[in-house]
Parts: structure tokens; sequence; C-alpha cells
């Protein structure tokens, strides 16, 4: 014991002498916690190999899929991680609110560059009192739907480029006996958000498009406001018609989000897929069987969430992560310059199972392990340039609507059917704090 | 006492009810367990009953799953935290509360039934009320009109928070449960020992831990199996973004819920391996544990 | 009894002080302090060795201290220091870890959501007019009722049987009360696999629906038979459900021909599936801890009491009724007691299973998710708050119970 303690105290003093010697940074170790999981966290750590081996910064990530919950915790007794990543900028405005967060500028980063990189919207997400806490990271795709196009051709089907054409086809798939979509939304403690993001999509193309979007999420015109209703109807009309959705619309409810487009690759005994359209994020391949992995792309791919009016530009409904900053070691800013420059994805965005997308415009987008991911990366960036990207409305509205009513009034919606649109908005305006 | 005289005790009717509840109860482990050694594709293409059927469950049979969950990074590191925080985790509030049960039970002291009432109101306090508080606690320490009445301890993140912390959780059932079994011993044993002129300390070591052991034994069981599959426990105070820090639950909980989509193998195998410590602890004290909580009858 | 003189008086206080304060607070800072120190200081291994063998063993130098510092006392008032010596630590802990949190946690509850500033009972107002907050509580009273009774019900009929075996009573105990030894996370991963439902055509692997979707003619769970894949498309076939999802049995055949009936059909109609589904996990769970602490009180009963109530004749339902049921009353309420508080406290259930989505909730769920997810103190605990008045009276209860039990 007293020789280790010994021991221990040299140690002490020869990492103090180390710390206070050149300024050098080797061996500092900076933690980050955030939601991902499995190989979205593995992918993220490899990030950082060629960062440590440059700077010796030991950078290590932990995901937990209860990080929301521990980190307020932490966040409570002071016991942080250096740097966490919030699947929503909401979570971040909100503990920079609480004063647990430095700010970008605070930690020196080029304000216009970081700007110029990302564009303005991202940017503006983080942004409490005119500091920016939120740092940007990678996104997803929203505004896309799933299909398999041997099945399309085999049929005779087209893709549908409006609503109206995809309602026709819809109707067309049910009337040669088979099933159009695939739609589960069942998601333990969040059960309910697919249900936001096609109202999204919907209020995204309705209405004044991005404009009435703003102002929705912003609460400038009210949750039973017409355009909002309009959107629900729109919505309604996928769950509630006969036969448009597998297992009944008693199943949307019922099945969970991960496995709803199985039967896209399940045949029946005709040989026919379960369903021909799941309208859901990039992200979603991960939770694909594995067979139906390796055709990512090729055997199903995606076309764009159909246009409902031919005036308003092609916007992108995503969601990502944002991270935010606990506190301004040296150590930790070398990681956050790090974190938004645009290699920082390289080593991710080559794993042959990364499906997330960088939200960096200068990214190489050359370096994405699949096709299909680049062509989603283009679509980002494309309306990002054009001021035509959103983030998920859900994720920005205050907690009590964004993950609370809104999702949970669109479960009841699903059960209730079309006559409860009215109840279902009232009660989500109601519960606006 | 034997009961074997009683033979209208064995009615067929008795057997059935109990084989009933048996069978209900053994029934969801059955699938669950067969299931896990089935190769992933063969458990979401056919229901395991239905290869049982075709008796081509047993022509698949493997233990891939369990590698594939086993082999992930430093299984054995998140066990020996396990055991860190588990083994002080089940001592500490044992010695505490079998000290409480003895005044409570054989002592007088002013306040006594005020006291145990309070011991007994903090069983309902849940502990997810006391984490914040007692993470900041840990952290800041308590102060009160500017005294100090804690210090700040910084303990957040070491074992000894989580020792603490169990200990506090565990008591008023500790305290409740052994004062229960100790005032089911013979009261005239410890008031003749008391006449005898030995101490309360010689009396409590000498005679109420012995003829309490099974009790003891009894909650160290509870315990140490309440501590083992808590995670909410330690993931707030040893936290998790360290991996070091890692418990097998917490371990378990980011290896088989953490992944995606329908892993259905790897939920079922990473389950059963987190119930091996446990179903072992258990069934090796089972008897004594059994035979711990019926000590508390006169011994015959 | 004599009057105590001042300076005795002092003394005593002092010596109480010292027990049930400074001494616990000394060792739970020696212990903190330390522990800290050597997870700086020495390697993980040696760190997980010492941890083992110091960690357990360090709170015997708490009562070994106060021992010695008791023999100080005057003979006469020596006992009743021990008493407060003995009992001290425990509720200096019960009080550090619980009571302390909680009065933190009442102050809390009647702030806003950032714990700043005070907004009156605004919190409370909340918790009893909001929908979800209504629906948390009905659940609440719903698993007390279901959970208590059938763990002490079945926990009585597996004591009492398996106790007139002559074989086999270790095994069938052991059986029922094996749950216990699993974590909840644990228990809830099985029931999953049992409730599990996946969208057609897929194979259904949860037993319920594989058995719902396979009844019938033309109906088969996707089995495949001289190469042809039998499945359960036709309309004739029962579709499968998503248990943990059905907030009432409206889905189900039962609850279509209950519809139009009177009020009783209607109240069965809302009945809560998903909820009362999940309460069987922690029926299944505990059920055998009632059974074992069952046993061991009928174990007690003494045998001339039995004998005698044989040799009258009586039946054993009337023997159990009449005899064993009185006898183990005490064990009951106790069993009771803690089976209520259990199930107020219940959480790992819900939270590893459904999250409370789809009116499953729960009040410790629900607390945290105030927390985590709405990101409000206030609320947050002001349902912890409500949870901890749920039990008072069972506290109330307990006291009647003690009193009445000193007064013999």
């Amino acid at each position: 014991m007293k020789k280790r303690s010994i021991f221990g105290l040299l140690l002490i003093l020869s990492m103090i002498a180390a710390a206070c010697g050149g300024g050098s940074l080797e061996g500092e170790e900076v933690f980050i916690t955030g939601a991902l999981v499995g190989n979205d966290a593995a992918g993220f750590q490899e990030n950082f190999d060629s960062f440590t081996e440059e700077t010796g910064i030991i950078v290590s990530f932990q995901g937990s899929d209860n990080f929301e919950q521990e980190v307020q915790i932490q966040m409570e007794s002071g016991d942080t991680p250096d740097i966490a990543l919030w699947p929503q900028p909401g979570a971040v405005v909100d503990a920079a609110q609480r004063g647990y967060l430095v700010s970008l500028e605070d930690l020196g980063v080029d304000m216009d560059e970081y700007r110029a990189s990302f564009s303005s919207y991202i940017v503006g997400l983080g942004e409490v009192d005119g500091a920016h806490y939120g740092g940007a990271h990678a996104f997803n795709l929203k505004s896309i739907v799933w299909y398999q196009p041997a099945e399309f051709e085999a049929r005779g089907y087209s893709i549908p480029s409006t609503w109206d054409e995809m309602i026709a086809l819809a109707d067309q798939i049910v009337a040669d006996g088979m099933t159009p979509f695939c739609f589960g939304m069942y998601s333990n403690g969040a059960s309910g958000w697919l249900a936001t993001d096609w109202m999204e999509d919907i209020m995204l193309r309705t209405g004044e498009g991005t404009a009435t979007y703003d102002k929705w999420v912003s609460h400038d015109i009210p949750f039973n406001d017409p355009v909002v209703k309009n959107a629900a109807t729109f919505l309604s009309q996928i769950m509630h018609t006969e036969g448009y959705v597998v297992g009944g619309t008693d199943a949307i409810v019922s099945t969970y989000f991960g496995n709803a487009q199985d039967p896209m690759f399940e045949k029946d005994a005709n040989g026919n897929p379960g369903c021909f359209m799941h309208r859901q994020a990039s992200f979603i391949t991960s939770f694909w069987p594995e067979a139906a992995q390796a055709g990512a792309g090729s055997e199903t791919t995606v076309f764009p969430f159909p246009a409902m009016d031919d005036g308003l530009p092609k916007a992108a409904l995503g969601a990502g992560d944002m991270f935010g900053v606990f506190n301004d070691r040296d150590a930790t800013i070398e990681v956050v310059n790090y974190m938004l420059s645009n290699d920082f994805f390289e080593a991710a965005a080559q794993r042959p199972d990364n499906s997330r997308i960088y939200g960096h415009v200068d990214f190489d987008t050359s370096l994405y392990s699949k096709d299909i991911t680049r062509v989603l990366a283009d679509t980002i960036t494309g309306a990002l340039a054009e001021n035509a990207f959103r983030f998920d409305a859900s994720d920005l509205m205050p907690p009590e609507v964004g993950a609370g009513s809104f999702w949970k009034e669109m479960m009841n919606l699903a059960v209730e059917g079309p006559g409860y649109i009215d109840t279902a908005l009232n009660n989500i305006e109601t519960s606006w704090p | 006492m034997t009961r074997n005289n009683q033979k209208w005790y064995d009615k067929p009717f008795t057997k059935l009810i109990l084989v009933a509840i048996a069978i209900t109860w053994i029934f969801p482990i059955f699938g669950f367990l067969l299931s896990s050694f089935r190769p992933p594709e063969a458990i979401k293409r056919t229901s395991w009953w239905e290869s049982l059927y075709t008796g081509e469950y047993w022509t698949e049979l493997t233990l891939q799953n369990y590698s594939e969950v086993f082999f992930a990074e430093n299984l054995s590191r998140s066990f020996y935290n396990s055991l860190a925080i588990t083994i002080p985790s089940t001592i500490i509030p044992i010695t505490i509360a079998a000290f409480a049960a003895y005044a409570f039970a054989f002592m007088d002291f002013r306040g006594k039934n005020f006291l145990f009432m309070m011991v007994v109101a903090s069983m309902i306090i849940p502990l997810q009320m006391s984490l914040i508080p007692l993470v900041q606690l840990f952290k800041s320490g308590i102060e009160l009109g500017g005294i100090t009445i804690i210090p700040a301890l910084d303990i957040n993140g070491t074992f000894v928070a989580t020792w603490f912390a169990h200990t506090g959780f565990g008591l008023p059932l500790a305290t409740f449960l052994l004062r229960d079994f100790m005032m089911g011993l013979p009261r005239s044993v410890i008031e003749s020992a008391k006449i005898d002129g030995a101490s309360n300390m010689t009396t409590f070591f000498k005679l109420v831990v012995p003829l309490s052991i099974s009790g003891i034994a009894a909650f160290a069981t509870f315990q140490f199996l309440w501590v083992y599959n808590d995670f909410l426990v330690a993931n707030v105070f040893l936290g998790v973004y360290k991996p070091e820090n890692l418990v097998v639950t917490s371990h378990m909980s980011q290896i088989v819920v953490g992944l995606f989509g329908e892993a259905w193998h790897l939920r079922l195998s990473g389950a059963v391996i987190s119930m091996i410590v446990p179903l072992i602890v258990f069934f090796s004290l089972q008897r004594y544990f059994i035979r711990g909580l019926i000590g508390g009858a006169v011994k015959g | 009894m004599k009057k105590l003189t001042q300076r005795e008086k002092l003394f005593n206080f002092g010596i109480s002080l010292l027990a049930l304060g400074a001494f616990p607070l000394i060792w739970f800072l020696s212990q903190a302090i330390l522990f800290r120190e050597l997870t700086e200081i020495v390697s993980r291994n040696v760190l997980v060795v010492i941890g083992i063998i110091v960690g357990s063993s360090f709170v015997f130098l708490l009562f070994n201290g106060m021992e010695r510092l008791i023999r100080l006392a005057p003979r006469e008032r020596r006992d009743s220091l021990e008493a407060r010596m003995f009992a001290g630590p425990s509720l200096f802990m019960i009080g550090l870890f619980l009571f302390y949190p909680a009065i933190r946690t009442i102050y809390l509850s009647f702030k806003d959501r950032y714990g700043k500033s005070f907004n009156g009972v605004e919190n409370y107002s909340w918790a009893f007019s909001d929908t979800e907050m209504l629906v948390t509580i009905r659940n609440q009273i719903v698993w007390l009722v279901f959970v208590v009774f059938f763990t002490l019900l079945i926990g009585l009929i597996v004591g009492w049987l398996s106790d007139r075996l002559n074989k086999g009573e270790a095994f069938f105990k052991s059986i029922v009360f094996m749950p216990m030894a699993i974590s909840a996370v644990g228990a809830t991963a099985i029931f999953k696999f049992i409730y599990e439902y996946r969208p057609p055509p897929l194979t259904q692997i949860g037993i319920i629906n594989g058995i719902r979707v396979s009844s019938g003619e033309k109906c088969s769970n996707n089995r495949i038979i001289e190469g042809v894949l039998n499945d359960y498309a036709d309309p004739s076939c029962n579709r499968a459900i998503g248990w943990l999802q059905q907030r009432d049995l409206s889905n189900l055949q039962i609850g279509e021909t209950l519809e139009s009936g009177g009020w009783l059909s209607n109240l069965l109609v809302n009945f809560p599936l998903n909820t009362v589904l999940l309460l069987v996990i922690m029926i299944w769970a505990y059920t055998g801890f009632a059974a074992v602490v069952f046993s061991a009180g009928i174990k007690a009963i003494p045998a001339d009491i039995m004998e005698a109530g044989q040799i009258d004749g009586a039946s054993e339902i009337r023997i159990f009724l009449s005899i064993v049921i009185p006898y183990i009353k005490s064990t009951i309420i106790v069993v009771g007691t803690y089976m209520v508080v259990t199930v107020l406290k219940a959480f790992d259930i819900i939270y590893v299973s459904t999250r409370g989505d789809l009116e499953t909730n729960l009040l410790a769920v629900k607390m945290l998710d105030e927390f985590s997810k709405y990101r409000n103190i206030g609320r947050s605990s002001t349902v912890a708050v409500i949870i901890f008045v749920c039990v008072i009276p069972i506290i109330v209860g307990n006291a009647l119970r003690e009193k009445e039990s000193n007064s013999l």
C-alpha cells in the first residue's frame, strides 16, 4: 500500500510537471457522450483515431440509449463529460439556457467559417441570445420514400412525383390486391414520431412551404391553424384509407418502427411483397434485415417525398445531432475545432455500415461507402444551399409538445380515425407552454 | 418437525394445482432459453415451437449468439466491477441494519417507536427521488445557511458512491426485515443473557447474530441480487461515459438493447448471460435462504 | 426515575449527538475520502480487490469506535446510549440518503421548470388535471390492485399447498421463486418475447400471436409444407395483435361482442390490456417472494393447533381460512406492505418495455420523464412527492398495528 501511494504521488507529480512543461496536450483526455450506439458509436470513435495520433489527446466516446436522462443528471450534479452529442438541437439550447454550456464564440471558434461550412440555418439552430452553443454534426434525410424498383417494374408501376400520383398508385396497388404502404410508428418512449415526420414533410410542401413551417415551429401560427389541419388531413388519408397500410390501421400503432419495413422484404404465398412504399429516414437501413442491407441503394432505393404544390421549391426534411461543450479546456477546444473541420467524418464515412451524412458542405462525398448515402448527402447539401432544408420540427418545439403531446396525439389520431383531427390539434395547441 | 404421518395431504388435486402453477412460471423462460441457441435468421424465420415440432431445432443448435455477445469487449472488466460494487453494497447495509434492528427489537430508548416509524416511512421514498440531490451531495456537499455540513467530496464516478447509495436505499428494508426477524427470536433467551450480565455488544455478537444468521443471509441474498441486477444506480453514480466503469447490467444493456433492429438473437443470449450469476447465487444460497426465512420461527 | 443533573443531561446529549450524527458522519467522510484517493492512486484490479475487502469491513471500525466511546459513559445511562449507538448509523444513512433528498424534492416541487423561482401550487394543479398524469395515476391504481392481490393470493396458495407435500416442496417453491433472481431487464425481455408482434406477412415469433394466427383451417404461421408457403393472409384468420399497444379490448373479438352492452361491458371494454399484461411481469417476479415468506409463516404454526383442526375433522379449506390465515395475518400484512411499496416504486419494467407509451406509464417513470424528457425539475419533483404521499395511509396503518402489538 505504502509503496503504491508513493508511486502514485510520483505519477501525479510527473503528470503535473508534464502539464506545466511544454503546453503539449499529449495524454489529455476528452470524454464525449451521446445517444449513438452500435455501429454509429464505433464510427464516431474511429473519427478520432488520426486526431489522437497527431495531437496525443485521447478522446473517448461512450454512447447510451439512455443518454438524454443521464446527461440531465450529470448536468445537475456537475459531473459532466467534456462534450455531449444531443440528438435534438432543442436540448442543446435548453442546456445552454440553464447555463451549463460554453458558447462556440467563447471557445474561439471562427464563426464565419463555421457558418459558411454548415449554413446559417443549421448554425442558427444552436443560438441562444446571440451566442451559439450547438456544434453541427451529422444528419439524416427524412423526405424520402423507400421502394423496390424491380417490384415496381414487374407490375408496371411508375414512381409518383406528386401526392396525387402517389395516391393514384396506392389505389392501383389496393385494386391489384396488395398493400401499398409500410407504416409503423411504435417506438419505446417516442411512439408517434413517424407520424410527426409525415406531418412535417407535408407542412413543408403545403401553404407557403418553409415560411409556414418556420412559423409553425416557432408557434407564430397556432397548432390548430387550417394549414396544419390540412396537413393532418393528408396524413389521415394515408393512415385511414382502407387497405393502404400493412396490417390495417390498428397495426400502425402496434408496429415497431424498426421492423415496419420488413414486410417489403418478405413475399407472401403469391410472391407479392408485403408493401411497396415506406416513407422513412435514411438511417433506417441499419434496422433492415442483414440480407436487405446489402441491396440498399440498388434493390431497395428511394424516391423523393412527392411534391404537393408546384409553386414551392423542393424542400428537404432532416434531423441529426448537435454537440454542446461543457468546458473550455485547451484539449476540449482542440477537439471542438477538429469536430467542425471538413475532414472530421472521413473515417466514419468509409465504414461499410455507415448511413449518417456529415453536414459540412466541403466534405468529400466520394468517401461515403455507399452510393445511396452520396445521393442523399447531395440532396441535403443542395437543399441547404437553397435554404430549403428544414430540421425535424418536433425536435425544435418545446419538449412538452415535440416529445409529448405531438407524438401522443398522432398515436391517438391513428387509432381514432379522421374524425379525431380537430381534437388532436386542439389538444396539442393547449399543451403548448 | 416432520409431517410424514399426514398422509391425506398428498392429494392429487394439490399436486395438480402446483404443477399447473409451476408450468406457468417456467414456461416464459423455456421458450426464451431454447430460442437463444438458434441461429439469428432461424429465430425470425420460424417460431421456436414450430422448429421443435418439426425437429429442425436440434439440427441447427448453435452457440454463435453467445459467443457474439460474450466476446464483446472487456465483459470481464464489467464483471469485476459488478462484484466490487455488489459485495460491499451487500455487507455494509446488513451490518448497519443488524445493529439497528437489535436496538429496535431488544433495547429501550426515547423516541424508539417514532424512529422506527421513520424507518418504515423511508421505505416508500422512491430512489429516483433521491438520485439528483444525492449526486449533487456527492459532488459538492451540503451547505445550510453558509455552514458546511458535509464538505464537497467529489466522489461521483467512484465505487464508494455506489456503495453509499445502495446502503442508503437498502437500509430501510434491511432494518425492517431484520427487526421483524429478531422480534421472532425467543425473547427469554435474550432476557436471560442480559440478566447474566452480558453486555449488549456481547449479546449481539454471541447470541443474536448467530441466531439470526439465516435472516441475515436471506437479506444478503436479496440485496446481492438487487444490487447486481440494478443498472440505474450504477449508471447514475458511476457514470457510463468512462468505459472502465461499466457494470455487467449496463454493459449488457448497451450490447443488447443498444443494437439496431430486430436483434433478437443478441437480446436472447445477452439476457441469458446476464441471468447466470444471479441464478447461481440464488440456487447455491437458496436452501440457506429459505431456511433463513423459516428460521424466524421458534426453534423446535 | 431520578432526575438528571444538568451535567448528566449535557453528557447524555453530547453522546447522543456523537452516536447519531458525528460518528456516522466521520465514518462516511473517511470512507468516501479514502476510496476517492485510492481510485486515483492504485490500478483498477487492485482497486477492485481493496474495494471488496476494505470497503466491506470499514464499517466495523465505526461500531468498534462507538463501543469504546460508550464505555466512558456512566453505567446507568449506558443502555439507552448504546441503543442510540446501535440505531444511529442506520438512521443517519436513511436520513442523509432518503429524507434529506425527499425534503429537497418537496421544496423543488413548488418551483418552476428550472428549479429557480417559486410558482406556488401550479405543479400540483397540473398533476391532477393533465390527462397523461391522470392516466398514470389510474395505471398506478390498477397495478396496486392487481399485483398486490395476485402476488398474495398465488403466494398463499403455493406456500400452503407446497407445505402439504411430502416431497418436492423445495422444488415447487424454487421454481416460483426463481424469477426473483432475474433482473427486471431480463424479465421484461422474456415477456416481450412472448407478446412480440410483427407486421404481416412476417412469421409471428411471439407465442401468443403465433397461436392466434395459426388457428383456423386456412391459416398457418408461415409453415412451409412440401415447399409451399402457408401463411395467415386469409380473411378467416385471426389477426396478430400488438399486445403492449392495446389500450382496451376493442381490437379483440371479445371487445366487439361487448361493445353494445351495458355499463359492465363498457367497463370491460376499457380494460387497460397493455397495462395488465405488463403488470403480469411483476406478479411473475414477486409471487415467489410471497410464497417463500408465507411458507415460512405456515411452518411456524404449532403442530398441535393444526392437529386440533384435523381431529375436529375440519376440511382443508376450513383449516386454511380459520387457522392458517389468522395465524399468519401479520406476515400477510408485512408482505402486503412490502408489495404496495414496491409497486408504488415500480420502475424498471415500464422503463425497459414501453417507456410509458400508449397509456402504460407509472408514476416513477413519469417522474423521470418529466426530468429528462421534458426537462422540468418542478413537475418531476411534484410527481415524486405524489408517490410519497400515496404511502401515507400505509405508514399510518403500520403505526396503528405497531401500537396494537405493543399494547398487547
